[in-house]
């Protein structure tokens, strides 16, 4: 118990002095998980909709499909996006890795299944009159399709904050593409894989703390815009 | 109720228009793990951050990948402690300019009772072959490392062939190795930097063999070739290496001490 | 008179199961129809037919004149001419003026129009000045009547009731009913399903019968034939003395 009394007081104690590593490592965390939860949004709830929607051949395996990429591991992923943005690879001349662009490509892959998969989810869960209400009230078929998703907003969203804390907890991504460079590409989770690799454990466990509370914090602010 | 939503928007809109592309020039810097936990680039780096006005991105990560960043082009240059690998990073082509930067030593550390009895050794390889033969816990590195390289030139000069149970690869990082060790109370090859830095709290093993010739750590920078990578930065990478075998970046170097100790050591001219 | 609808060779099966067969039917505009049945006996999707909003597996709908084409653009056209209201509506997550509004915004009508035709329709229905209030506060009986005026507010052509007066109180199913009764007056056609042989009476119009999916004379349950189902009128018990509007 020494060990969790002593990472919340080193926690405390790193807040209190804004130290400048942490808040850089904290800044990066959020800023490179928005950006990707915004993306794998603006890809994957049209997808999650339009799967759940719509009736084509092969729709099982598609669905299949989806779940099992909830699955995908970081690594993975990191290798995969590592593969394309080196030098050695077809996007080399870009620079791009190494650089919190790479993490948020990465992130966004990881995102976008989690998150097509929970609004495919929420849509098929969703009231079955909905769509022909607003088809007799006049709608169109893209009209009565918006109409839904504003209707079902609440589970959409939900998958969109899912799809957020699944990135902003994530370290193979960010250790692989972003290089855990001081000031630059430090999360909050390379610096505990990196503080954890020093043995200093009760160190990582305060990261980690932290990490929790600004997880909390922003959660609480998308929670407020998923009411109504 | 609306107007927190509207500034909970707020907060999310402007956390995201931060951006985090710096926009200073930036030079790109691989290293290994154990030399970016020494705490040396932090005392090192910074003044010739701020007199050249640009950013060394470090990005530590096993001897292995540090070098093989280099062989892609993905860094400009590259700063490790494993002789054999950088001379034939070099004879390949994918670095010029290799110049030596500082050293320290390896030590072989365990428990303090030294069950393998290997403080009576007179070398390092006679020190494994005595764990090798009683056959106690050895933590490997196996990663490629300049440590692994090193504990493999060991043992083939003590002409075994590691194998058993009593011979863990772990594949991982200095400290996690020694954590590793700590737990299965077993012996492993160590830089006597990362070990400092983990006695007295994080590992109650000992130094139980250390001094031999045979342990010597030498680090090296080495500049990735522009002909191979015309895109890299080299002149920047050159000023980088000038300043850390020049007489300012030395004097930081051998003054450099983590828990009382100096952790490495400069040549002297 | 025109005729509204002129359904033959309908035909409608889900899986095994034919849920709906009418050789003929023809329904005339400006006319009240009591669609009568058992459960399951296929009312719902007759109702969802004429809505426009399904697709029979076989045969041919013409509405208004003009046939009904399933998946051509005109579709959208021929199906704001009406409007169905559920058993039990959905009524949209907001306030009740949105709910009523929805249709009309649809339909380009905006501003003071929008207010006015909205008011309108709450006052018909007896919930005027409930406009602020939201959608999912309000009783049953309260939203099937939201559900209602958004419907009337919309002053199709042709208005399909599904249950209107289940689950309200007589009260209200009084006040509801004299509304219906005095929609074909003004031109629109209302085809309206019930259980109860009590609001047949009540309301007059034409009945239509079914049995597991078959048009039936209400009365002795022999299946029509084709030109029966032309002249619906004739079967029609006698209408008792009108509702008289209190």
């Amino acid at each position: 118990m020494d060990f969790f009394s002593e990472s919340l007081h080193t926690a405390l104690q790193l807040i209190a002095a804004r130290d400048p590593d942490v808040v850089s490592a904290v800044t990066v965390s959020i800023v490179v998980s928005l950006w990707s939860t915004l993306f794998a949004s603006l890809a994957g709830v049209p997808a999650g909709v339009a799967v759940a929607v719509a009736d084509f051949p092969g729709k099982r395996a598609v669905v299949t499909l989806l779940n099992t990429l909830m699955a995908l591991p970081t690594v993975v992923v990191g290798l995969f996006v590592y593969s394309l943005v080196s030098r050695q690879g077809p996007l080399g001349e870009f620079g791009l890795l190494f650089t919190p662009w790479a993490m948020v490509a990465g992130q966004t892959l990881l995102a976008i299944p989690i998150v097509a998969n929970l609004t495919m989810s929420a849509i098929k869960g969703a009231d079955p009159r909905i769509v022909p209400t607003a088809l007799t009230l006049g709608a169109g078929p893209l009209e009565s399709t918006r109409r839904l998703v504003i209707e079902m907003r609440f589970g959409i969203m939900a998958a969109v904050i899912a799809a957020f804390g699944r990135v902003i907890a994530e370290v193979g991504v960010a250790m692989m593409l972003g290089g855990n460079i001081r000031g630059h590409t430090r999360t909050m989770t390379t610096a505990i894989a990196m503080e954890t690799g020093k043995g200093e454990f009760a160190l990582g466990l305060a990261l980690g703390l932290i990490l929790m509370a600004v997880a909390l914090i922003v959660n609480m602010a998308l929670n407020t815009l998923q009411q109504r | 109720m609306r107007l927190i939503r509207l500034l909970s928007a707020a907060l999310v809109a402007l956390l995201m228009l931060v951006t985090v592309a710096g926009a200073d020039e930036r030079l790109r810097m691989s290293t290994t793990t154990s030399t970016q936990d020494s705490g040396l680039l932090k005392a090192l780096l910074p003044p010739f951050e701020r007199r050249h006005n640009i950013k060394v991105d470090v990005i530590a990560v096993g001897t292995g990948q540090a070098l093989k960043l280099g062989e892609a082009g993905d860094v400009d240059v590259v700063f490790v402690h494993a002789r054999k690998l950088e001379d034939k990073f070099v004879t390949d082509g994918y670095g010029v300019n290799r110049k030596d930067v500082m050293y320290n030593d390896f030590v072989i550390i365990g428990p303090k009772s030294d069950p393998a009895g290997i403080a009576k050794a007179k070398t390092a390889a006679e020190a494994l072959k005595l764990l090798a033969t009683k056959g106690i816990t050895f933590i490997s590195r196996g990663d490629k490392s300049g440590t692994h390289t090193k504990e493999l030139d060991l043992w083939k000069a003590a002409g075994i062939s590691p194998k058993g149970s009593w011979y863990v690869e772990a594949g991982q990082g200095m400290g996690p190795v020694i954590t590793m060790a700590t737990e299965r109370r077993g012996y492993t090859l160590a830089d006597r930097g990362t070990y400092n830095a983990f006695k007295g709290g994080k590992t109650d093993l000992a130094i139980l063999f250390q001094g031999d010739k045979g342990l010597f750590n030498p680090y090296g920078i080495i500049a990735v070739n522009p002909k191979k990578f015309p895109h890299v930065k080299h002149d920047l990478a050159m000023k980088l290496v000038d300043y850390v075998t020049g007489p300012e970046g030395q004097k930081i170097i051998a003054a450099y001490k983590a828990h009382g100790e100096p952790v490495f050591f400069i040549y002297k001219k | 008179m025109s005729t509204c609808y002129n359904l033959t060779g309908i035909r409608t099966t889900y899986g095994p199961r034919t849920v709906l067969e009418i050789d003929r039917l023809t329904l005339h505009c400006g006319r009240l129809y009591i669609l009568t049945g058992a459960n399951g006996a296929g009312k719902s999707t007759l109702l969802s037919h004429l809505a426009l909003l399904s697709t029979p597996s076989a045969g041919e709908i013409i509405f208004g004149g003009e046939p009904v084409r399933w998946n051509k653009g005109a579709l959208l056209r021929q199906r704001r001419e009406v409007t169905l209201v559920h058993q039990a509506p959905y009524l949209f997550t907001g306030t009740v003026a949105a709910n009523v509004a929805y249709g009309l915004k649809l339909r380009g009508v905006h501003g003071d129009e929008l207010k006015r035709r909205t008011e309108k329709a709450l006052s018909l229905v007896g919930l005027g000045g409930f406009g602020h209030r939201r959608s999912r506060e309000l009783s049953g009986g309260e939203a099937q009547r939201v559900a209602l005026a958004r419907a009337l507010a919309l002053e199709t052509r042709v208005l399909l009731l599904d249950e209107p007066l289940a689950n309200v109180d007589r009260g209200t199913s009084d006040l509801l009913t004299s509304v219906i009764a005095g929609l074909p007056a003004t031109g629109t056609t209302v085809v309206m399903t019930t259980h109860d042989p009590d609001h047949a009476d009540r309301l007059g119009g034409e009945r239509i019968h079914l049995v597991a999916g078959e048009l039936t004379h209400p009365l002795t349950g022999v299946k029509l034939s084709c030109s029966e189902g032309d002249q619906l009128c004739r079967l029609s018990p006698k209408p008792a003395a009108s509702f008289s509007i209190a």
